[in-house]
């Protein structure tokens, strides 16, 4: 059983709720055994509350208000939000200006969806394995590791906004900033992207303590 | 000839060493004797007859002759069953020559590690009765139990069936065997054994009533819900036969909420059931901020839909997490602390 290191309000009986509305329209003959389970199982647990950035709405995406959480400074929630929307709209008018100049056998290789550049760019700046420092006989060793989905989320996100807030001119505005580097991470270029690289080859040079991880 | 010498600190009767006051059966008897005694005189003095006088008409009966104005409920003067009263104690548990009866006495925790032992002698028998299946080459019953609808006992429930502590790591123990039994596909055999331990959930967690809905002058249906998000109140009127117009305080949601996420929050509920311009709303709210308040009013109308709406999407409502309060909120300061987890600096010297 999992103890919550850190208490919640709710009692550890309250499941999460599930806001996509397309789940519950389905028939129940198309469920797995599985999911009958789990059903049987919320009819009869009382459910948590909503949180407020979730939202059953088309433009609520959960990646996009994580990574609008990670940006936001003190709390200014209204800022991170209209430096994300402001982001996106930059993406596509990026996009867009690309798709009327290009000829036409490639007009349809072009991705206008911000949403999509967004996912995409995330999942190509995830690192597939990790270094974690191991003290072994008074040395410590950077070991490579394999990390969770959670944990190289999290890195991607972490790379992106640290890129941005650090590598930019004193001029330049944070979505504009922004929507450059999440092309260039689609397209496979930028230095997050080679920041990713540097530490697959970190962690094939230390391929050699591998042994050292016991979990 | 031996003189020991003591203190006098020492021949006092350690009251403390000695646990709580053990009861003798006799004692109780008698205390049971005096109760029923006492209750034939009290329905006496109160005009009533004795042999129909219930707890209820004792409880009404002292508190009208020992009228007693004291907060604490159980402070007051009261008269009930000594079984109530005195509570469950293990008898003594050895005979007059000092034997225990219980061969598992010397363990500390008898009842427990018995209970144990007989969890496991079942699980042998279930295994054993598999094996004979197999070897006659007859089909296993795979009939699964309904896991949703029972719950196994809670740790301070046991511990009142063994009338012994049970900590945390022997009753996830127990927990452990039992989950095991339960899994063995013939456990069928021992669904006596099994059904001591666990307790029945109610089945559909839909245990809130739902008005009906009411109308105004102009017969048009409304409904009323209530809804509290940290320290904002919410009170929110929905209208059928709507535009999608919705007014809080008297202002127009434009106005009052210029942040797009309280006004996606707001629609929230409408959006999930497909009723965008199918309603009106006006609300009223007060306290909090921002975000509690808009939070407040999606709980209230959310509670305002259920009139409107079949049971079947009011259980999705509830899944979606619309309907449950939201209990989080700001957590207090701590002494000693800067705030409520910060600590203060730390400073070596």
């Amino acid at each position: 059983r999992i103890m919550p290191v850190r208490w919640s309000r709710y009692n550890p009986s309250y499941l999460e709720p599930e806001v996509k509305k397309e789940s519950y329209q389905k028939p129940l003959e198309e469920l797995t055994e599985e999911e009958r389970e789990q059903m049987e199982l919320k009819a009869v647990r009382p459910i948590k509350a909503a949180p407020l950035t979730l939202s059953s709405s088309v433009f609520s995406d959960p990646m996009i208000s994580k990574f609008t959480n990670m940006m936001m400074k003190s709390g200014n929630k209204v800022l991170a939000r209209s430096l994300m929307s402001q982001t996106l709209e930059a993406i596509k008018r990026k996009q867009l200006e690309k798709y009327h100049k290009a000829p036409e056998n490639e007009k349809e290789t072009i991705e206008c969806n911000p949403y999509i550049i967004f996912h995409q760019a995330l999942k190509n700046c995830q690192p597939i394995i990790g270094l974690s420092n191991i003290t072994k006989g008074g040395k410590t060793y950077q070991v490579p590791v394999p990390l969770t989905d959670n944990r190289k989320r999290f890195l991607a996100m972490k790379w992106l906004i640290t890129e941005c807030r650090e590598n930019k001119r004193r001029r330049t505005m944070m979505p504009e900033k922004l929507s450059q580097e999440l092309l260039l991470a689609f397209n496979n270029e930028g230095p997050v992207i080679k920041k990713k690289h540097v530490l697959h080859k970190m962690a094939e040079a230390n391929r050699a303590y591998a042994h050292f991880r016991w979990w | 000839l031996r003189l020991i010498c003591t203190t006098t600190a020492v021949q006092r009767k350690n009251i403390e060493a000695s646990g709580p006051e053990k009861y003798t059966e006799a004692f109780i008897k008698k205390q049971i004797e005096e109760f029923n005694l006492g209750k034939r005189h009290l329905a006496n003095m109160m005009g009533e007859d004795p042999e129909t006088f219930t707890q209820e008409d004792i409880d009404r009966a002292i508190a009208y002759l020992f009228p007693s104005g004291l907060f604490d409920k159980q402070a007051r003067p009261m008269m009930k069953h000594p079984t109530e009263v005195f509570p469950e104690q293990r008898k003594i548990q050895w005979g007059e020559d000092g034997r225990p009866f219980h061969f598992l006495f010397y363990t500390g925790k008898p009842s427990y590690y018995s209970l144990m032992h007989e969890t496991y002698e079942k699980l042998l028998n279930v295994q054993k009765h598999q094996d004979q299946l197999l070897a006659d080459d007859l089909p296993l019953q795979k009939e699964k139990r309904n896991l949703a609808g029972s719950r196994w006992l809670t740790r301070i429930e046991l511990e009142e069936m063994l009338l012994e502590k049970v900590s945390d790591h022997d009753y996830s123990r127990f927990i452990q065997l039992l989950e095991k039994l339960v899994a063995q596909p013939c456990a069928d055999i021992e669904e006596k054994y099994i059904q001591k331990f666990s307790k029945e959930v109610p089945v559909q967690l839909q245990q809130v009533v739902i008005e009906p809905l009411q109308h105004d002058e102009r017969g048009v249906a409304f409904s009323t819900g209530e809804g509290k998000r940290k320290t904002a109140r919410a009170t929110a009127v929905v209208y059928d036969n709507g535009t999608g117009k919705i007014t809080v305080n008297g202002i127009d949601i434009l106005h009052y909420f210029p942040v797009l996420q309280d006004r996606e929050q707001l629609l929230f509920p409408f959006q999930f059931l497909g009723r965008i311009g199918k309603h009106d709303m006006v609300c009223t709210v007060s306290g909090g901020g921002r975000s509690a308040q808009a939070g407040a009013i999606r709980l209230a109308s959310a509670k305002a839909l259920r009139s409107f709406v079949t049971e079947k999407e009011v259980e999705f409502m509830r899944q979606a997490g619309l309907l449950t309060v939201d209990p989080r909120v700001k957590e207090r300061k701590k002494p000693g602390q800067e705030g409520p987890r910060r600590k203060f600096t730390w400073k070596k010297r």
